[in-house]
This record gives C-alpha cells, sequence and structure tokens, in this order.
C-alpha cells in the first residue's frame, strides 16, 4: 500500500513538478506567514487557559453549583467572542476614531490571507485579541462566584466584552491610545486583562455582598473551602502552560526569536511565586497552605505579564517573589475588610496586576525598552522616575474607569433586575436553581436526601 | 486546703449519700472556687480544684459500691484500684475536665470464679460513671473509660496488656501508653497501679525503640508560635481571633515533660512535679524554673478558656478568646510559647541521641 502511493505520487511529481515547487513564496511572505503560525499557535494556548479557570473556579467552590460554574464559561467565552467581533474589536483596535476610543472595523470582516508587506496575518491578530477578552471576562467571574443569577452572566458579558475591556485595551495596546502614547509598556496585559478583570470582580463580590456563610455576626470570617484541591492545582498548570501563549505570544513576531526570551522570564516570574507564598504562609501561619501557593504561582504569572518583555531575569524572579508575598497579605486584607473573594480574583488578578505593572518603572532596562518600542528604562537602570509616573499612571487612570464604569452597569442591573439569586437558591445551589441538574448528581442528590429528613 | 470554706464543703464530699446531692455540692464548690479564684496563686487553685475532683470521684466510687451492694451483688470481690488518665492523672483538671478512667482489679490466674468477676466489675464501673455524669463528668470522647472492657480489666491481663503494646508499638498503642502514664489511683488499694506501673518503667528501659515512638507522638501538638514570634490564632470560623491553649500550648508541653520523665524513670503524673524531679536530677539545663513559669502560665490561661454548660456538662472548647488577650498577656504568653518550643526541641534532641 505504501509503496503503491509512493508510486503514484512520484509519477504525479514527475509529471506536474508545479505541485512540489509552486512559487517561490517572498522572504516577506515567509516572515507574515510564520509570524502568523505562531500568533494562531499562542491564541489557542491562550484560549486553553479558559481550561484553567474553569477547573479553578469549580475546584475553589462548592459541589453544588459545579456544574453551573464551569458551563458558563464556555457560554460566556462564545458569547464574549460574538460581542468582540461585532464591536469589541472595533472600539479597542479600530482606527478611525481618537484617543480615547477606536472607531472602525465594527463586525470584522476577516481578510482572507495576509501580504508579504503586513508582519501578520491581520485576522490572526484579531483572533489573538478576542482570547484576551474572554481571559479577562473569565478573571471577573471570580467576584460573581456562587450567587449570581445566570442572566446576570448574560448582560455583564455583552456590556463588558464591547465597552468596558475594548476601551482599556484601546488606551494602552492601540498606538491611537493616549496612555500608549504617553509610553504605558503592559507587554501581555497585566492591567489591561488582568487588573481590569479584577476591578470588574471587585465591584461585583461588593455589590452582590458575601456569599452565605462566608462572614459571621462578630465579622470574623469561615472558611468556605472549594471542593476540589486536585481541580485548583491543575488549573494552575493548564494557565502557567496557556500563559506562553500569552506572553510569548504578545511578542506577536518569530522574527529574531525574542518570544523565547520573553518565555524565559515568564517561567521565572511564577516559579518564584509560587515558591515566595508557600514560604510566606509557612512562616506566618504555621503550615504550608496549599491554597496560597497555588495563588502565589498565578500572582507570579500575572505580574510578570506586564514586564516579561522588559526586564532582566534576575528582576523577573524579584517580581515573582514579591508578587507572591503580596498576594498572601492581599487575600488576609480582603478578609479583614469582609470582602467575599471565593477564586482569590482581587488579590491574584488586582493586587499582583498592579504590582507587574508598576514593576516596569522600576526594572525595565533601556535596552529592552527600546527593543519592545514603547517607554523607556525604569527607575534602577535610568535614575529617573518618568516611566514608574507613567506606570502608575496607567493603573489609577484604567483602574479608576473600571472601576466606575463596572460599578454603574453592575449598579444599574442590580436595581433593574437583580443581581443574586434568592437564599434558597443559594443553598441549594446554582446547579439545580439555574440549570435543572447538578454537576455531581450522585453525590448531590444523596446530600439533598439527608437534608430533606 | 488553705481555704476553710471550701475545706468544710470538701468534707462534706465524704458524706453525701445520694448522686443529686453530690452535683449540687459540686456546683457550689466550683462557684466558691471561682469567686476565690482571683485571689489565689495558679497552683493553689488547681491543687484545691483537684482535691475536690478527686474526692468527688473517690465519694462515686464510694457509692456505687453501696449501689452494687444494695442491688444483691456484694461487695467487690477483689481487691481494685480506681485509675485517673489525663488531666485527671496529673492532678490538672480544669472546672471541666472529662472522665478518663480505669478500672483494674487482682484476680489469680487460675481462679474459678472469673467471669463473675468479669460482671461484677464491668457493672461497678457502669455505676462510677453514671454517677460521675450526673455530677457533670462528660465520659471520654475517645472511649479511654472504665465502662470499655479494653479499660476494665485484672491487673495480670492489664500488665500482659502492656507487654504487647510494647512488643507492637504502632501509633494507637503508643497513645495508650503514654496515656497509662499519667495514671493515678483516685479509689481502692495502692499496690495495684504500684505493679503495674512497676511493670511500665520496666518495659520501657528495655524497650528503647518504643521511646522514639513516643517521641512521635509526643511532637504531634505545633507550640503556637510562629518563626517571627508571632502567636498563630484561629484563622477561620466561629473561634477565629482566639488562641487553642489546650492543644497549643498546655498539651505540648506535657506531653514534652512526660517524655522526659518516663526516660527519668521519674513517678510523679503532674507536670509541675515532673519538672521539679527533673531538675533535682539535673535532667534540665539552667532554665527549668523557666519552663515551669510557662507551664503556669498555661494552666492559668486554660483556666480562661471558655466555658460552656452542654447538656448539663462542664465542658470547654480549649480556646482563649481572642479579646482576652491583652497587649501584656500576648507578651506573656509568648514568652511562655518560646519556652514550651524550646522543651520541645529539647526532649526530641534528647530521645534521638539517646537512640543513636
Amino acid at each position: 500500500m505504501v509503496k503503491k502511493v509512493l508510486l503514484t505520487v512520484g509519477a504525479l511529481l514527475c509529471l506536474f513538478p508545479a505541485m512540489a515547487f509552486a512559487d517561490e513564496p517572498s522572504a516577506g511572505m515567509l516572515n507574515m506567514g510564520l509570524n502568523t503560525l505562531w500568533i494562531i499557535l499562542a491564541a489557542v494556548l491562550v484560549l486553553l487557559m479558559q481550561g484553567g479557570f474553569i477547573l479553578l473556579e469549580t475546584g475553589s467552590t462548592r459541589m453544588k453549583n459545579a456544574g453551573h460554574v464551569a458551563g458558563k464559561t464556555i457560554f460566556t467565552v462564545g458569547l464574549a467572542s460574538i460581542v468582540w467581533w461585532a464591536v469589541g474589536y472595533g472600539f479597542a483596535f479600530g482606527t478611525g476614531g481618537n484617543a480615547f476610543i477606536g472607531l472602525s472595523d465594527f463586525f470584522y470582516s476577516a481578510p482572507l490571507v495576509g501580504t508579504d508587506a503586513e508582519p501578520y496575518s491581520p485576522t490572526a491578530f484579531f483572533v489573538f485579541q478576542m482570547m484576551f477578552v474572554t481571559i479577562s471576562l473569565s478573571i471577573a467571574w471570580g467576584g460573581f462566584a456562587e450567587r449570581a443569577k445566570l442572566s446576570v452572566y448574560l448582560i455583564f458579558t455583552l456590556i463588558f466584552s464591547a465597552v468596558i475591556y475594548p476601551v482599556i485595551a484601546h488606551w494602552i495596546w492601540n498606538a491611537d491610545g493616549f496612555l500608549a502614547a504617553d509610553g504605558a509598556q503592559d507587554f501581555a496585559g497585566s492591567t489591561v486583562v488582568h487588573l481590569t478583570g479584577a476591578l470588574a470582580a471587585f465591584a461585583a463580590t461588593v455589590l452582590l455582598k458575601p456569599r452565605i456563610g462566608k462572614f459571621n455576626k462578630d465579622g470574623s470570617a469561615n472558611e468556605i473551602l472549594g471542593h476540589n484541591q486536585v481541580f485548583t492545582a491543575l488549573s494552575v498548570l493548564l494557565l502557567w502552560v496557556g500563559w506562553f501563549g500569552f506572553n510569548a505570544g504578545s511578542s506577536l513576531s518569530v522574527g529574531d526569536g525574542f518570544f523565547a526570551y520573553v518565555a524565559f522570564n515568564t517561567q521565572l516570574g511564577a516559579a518564584a511565586g509560587a515558591v515566595a507564598a508557600l514560604l510566606i504562609s509557612w512562616a506566618f501561619i504555621g503550615k504550608a497552605d496549599i491554597t496560597t501557593m497555588l495563588n502565589g504561582g498565578l500572582a507570579g504569572l500575572v505580574a510578570i505579564t506586564a514586564s516579561c518583555a522588559y526586564v532582566e531575569p534576575w528582576a523577573a524572579v524579584v517580581i515573582g517573589l514579591i508578587a507572591g508575598v503580596l498576594v498572601f497579605f492581599s487575600v488576609k486584607l480582603f478578609e479583614k475588610l469582609r470582602i467575599d473573594d471565593p477564586i482569590y480574583a482581587l488579590s491574584v488578578h488586582g493586587a499582583a496586576g498592579i504590582w507587574g505593572t508598576l514593576a516596569n518603572g522600576f526594572f525595565a532596562t533601556p535596552e529592552l525598552a527600546a527593543k519592545v518600542g514603547i517607554g523607556e528604562g525604569g527607575l534602577f537602570y535610568t535614575g529617573s522616575w518618568h516611566q514608574l509616573w507613567v506606570q502608575f499612571e496607567s493603573v489609577v487612570i484604567c483602574g479608576a474607569f473600571v472601576l466606575a464604569a463596572s460599578f454603574l452597569v453592575l449598579g444599574i442591573m442590580k436595581a433593574v433586575m437583580g443581581l443574586r439569586v434568592t437564599e434558597e437558591q443559594e443553598i441549594v445551589g446554582l446547579d439545580l436553581s439555574e440549570h435543572g441538574n447538578y454537576g455531581y448528581p450522585e453525590q448531590m442528590k444523596k446530600a439533598q436526601q439527608n437534608l430533606n429528613v | 486546703m488553705n481555704d476553710p470554706e471550701v475545706a468544710q464543703l470538701l468534707a462534706l464530699i465524704g458524706t453525701v449519700d445520694d448522686t443529686g446531692a453530690l452535683r449540687s455540692l459540686r456546683d457550689r464548690i466550683q462557684e466558691e472556687l471561682e469567686r476565690k479564684l482571683p485571689n489565689t496563686s495558679v497552683e493553689q487553685f488547681y491543687s484545691d480544684l483537684n482535691e475536690v475532683h478527686d474526692a468527688i470521684v473517690s465519694r462515686a466510687v464510694h457509692l456505687a459500691e453501696q449501689e452494687m451492694a444494695r442491688t444483691g451483688n456484694g461487695f467487690p470481690p477483689v481487691p481494685y484500684a480506681y485509675l485517673l488518665f489525663g488531666s485527671g492523672g496529673r492532678s490538672e483538671q480544669t472546672l471541666s475536665s472529662d472522665q478518663d478512667s480505669a478500672m483494674l482489679y487482682e484476680i489469680p490466674d487460675n481462679a474459678d470464679n472469673r467471669e463473675q468477676v468479669e460482671a461484677y466489675f464491668q457493672a461497678f464501673a457502669r455505676l462510677v460513671v453514671d454517677i460521675l455524669k450526673t455530677a457533670g463528668y462528660p465520659p471520654c470522647e475517645g472511649n479511654v473509660i472504665s465502662t470499655n472492657p479494653e479499660w476494665c480489666e485484672s491487673l495480670s491481663e492489664f500488665k500482659r496488656k502492656l507487654n504487647r503494646w510494647f512488643e507492637e508499638g504502632h501509633w494507637e498503642v503508643v497513645r495508650y501508653l503514654l496515656i497509662v502514664a499519667d495514671a493515678r489511683m483516685v479509689a481502692g488499694e495502692e499496690r495495684l497501679i504500684q505493679e503495674l506501673k512497676d511493670s511500665f518503667y520496666r518495659d520501657t528501659l528495655e524497650k528503647p525503640l518504643i521511646v522514639r515512638r513516643m517521641l512521635d507522638n509526643t511532637m504531634k501538638h505545633k507550640v503556637l508560635i510562629g518563626v517571627f514570634g508571632q502567636l498563630l490564632k484561629e484563622r477561620y470560623g466561629e473561634d477565629a481571633g482566639s488562641l487553642d491553649v489546650k492543644y497549643g500550648a498546655y498539651i505540648p508541653m506535657v506531653n514534652a515533660v512526660r517524655l522526659m520523665a518516663i526516660q527519668a524513670g521519674i513517678r510523679e503524673t503532674s507536670t509541675l512535679e515532673r519538672l521539679k524531679k527533673l531538675k533535682e536530677q539535673n535532667r534540665l539545663p539552667e532554665e527549668a524554673d523557666k519552663y515551669a513559669a510557662a507551664f503556669r502560665l498555661f494552666l492559668k490561661l486554660r483556666l480562661l478558656t471558655m466555658e460552656r454548660n452542654e447538656g448539663g456538662m462542664y465542658k470547654n472548647n480549649g480556646k482563649i478568646a481572642g479579646d482576652r488577650l491583652t497587649a501584656e498577656l500576648r507578651r506573656d504568653i509568648k514568652e511562655a510559647l518560646k519556652a514550651g518550643k524550646k522543651l520541645q526541641r529539647l526532649v526530641a534532641r534528647q530521645t534521638a541521641s539517646k537512640l543513636m
């Protein structure tokens, strides 16, 4: 059989040599094609991170909500993709706008192919950016977990991926954006993706109020343990793998292989975060806390996201270490403030996102800033406070906008339709109340029977 | 007993004839002791309180004996000893301690009425435990109590069991061996427990490996002080902010001192007495007084832990509420916990070096 195939192919090649040697592609075309391949591969890796979020959010919450928590992620990824295609991309990366918003490319009509004059196929860029909005959205869901109505997920997806996220992306990542013009450095989105998602989560969790049973009357907190720590650990691994697409992919080119350096720094930051968090929890609470360690790894990733292309390896380690320590204290702080953060999104993506963005202002090297072509070196190299100020400015302005927009949108939704399920529904679990079936039917039906007896 | 009012009440215990009166007498004495607590030294308080507990248990045994006779079972056919373990054995019971006990009796190996005697003592032990329940002593949750046939046995049987435990040496029996180390008799014949302890200490010296296993059990509970010298308090739940004095301060120290005492062949059961003996034998470096002071503080803190009354039983969760920890107290506790941790390390080092 193999022989016959080879024979046929050989004969055909003799007849039609063009099949093997089509028009010689130009170097520009090859370059475009290679970059496009890398971007699409990176986009797929970022999409894989949704698997991470599904396991992270499910593992950190209770069995009775498992199906709902997991399923809604897939649903909102789908919905956000369509919204991004229709309007989000146009607001974020459209050209004919101003420093605050883009205004072209609505209902994006994707070009079939790229040309040798382009660095990559614009379609690949669109797909890659589409994955980012879905990640930011999934981060936001951390603040909604275990008590928001399904309809709230639907409406908020529409507004978040149509307006809130695109505006921030435009400011920092569109060359027209005013923060981009100031030289704000956010390589893969510590602010754009992570802080934005985290602040939406913050608004949600404040407006939704804590889950039933999270806090006692005297203000002390109860530990609502997630139902599967193995899920949570696996989720961190999935996110970590996907993060190579997130960060290294953000180089948007194969070219001289700079993306490998970005990947390298990413690994160092994540590793340092996990190690620091475990050690700090061990020292402070007397036990090496697994959840804290996992959060530390993620915090390291979030923090290095802004700076992975701008800093030296030692700085990547320092940034990760600080992120790991920061996340431990941030979790304690939110608990003290009586803010229920079921998935630790506020600390992992918010606190670490702010730190990661600011870190550029300290650690960015002038050479790497020049290489990426945005902003300048940080305080430790130049002695100048300029870049740190720009980073600070971008955190404050973006943070203020996302907070205001999220509170406004969710506040209106709360007044009009209500955000939270009834206490009865929350007790019985959202699997049953929102979807009619348990994610773990055998176990939950048994538990339900015990409840009724 | 240096308090005339309490001494008077204590003397009354020996005259009480029914269990209800025993309970109301206990309530009255405890109220009285609590009232005097601010003006009493912690050692005096524990000494008075445990004298009271001993008198009540002893009276309960006596009442049970009478009841057995009254119901036609007669008086004890052979000599026996009623033992207390745990805090009772160590004379460190608080106002709310549970019943950890055993019934030991002496029956010749060739006796032909063995089954009858067994049945007698099982019924007898049940009565004692019931009377003490009425007096507000909850039964031991770990089932180390004289109503459990495992802890209601003849001396020879018990000695065989001890030997078996020393042979086996897995975690559960090591726990029992450490429990036996604290045994103290409150009613019956002293000779029986002496024989048991002779056997215990002989076996311990012959089986140095068991000491290694005892060390693992002894180190099981961590002293609640962190690497920065901070208190490790409860983080979640209704007791958030409180300090688990029982398992994070008191028990680790009891365990450490017990293991040192066992290795030194010291027969005293109270922790402070053990420390005193250890010091006399020069087995503690310079800081023996510091350890005793730390332990006295833990005894005091035990009295501050949250008391509850559940179903008529005196109970206690062993934790001291965060708002009772004043700045001054916190500082003292930290010092004491550091001493406790040091002692733990010391016993670990001593035990390990011995086995090298």
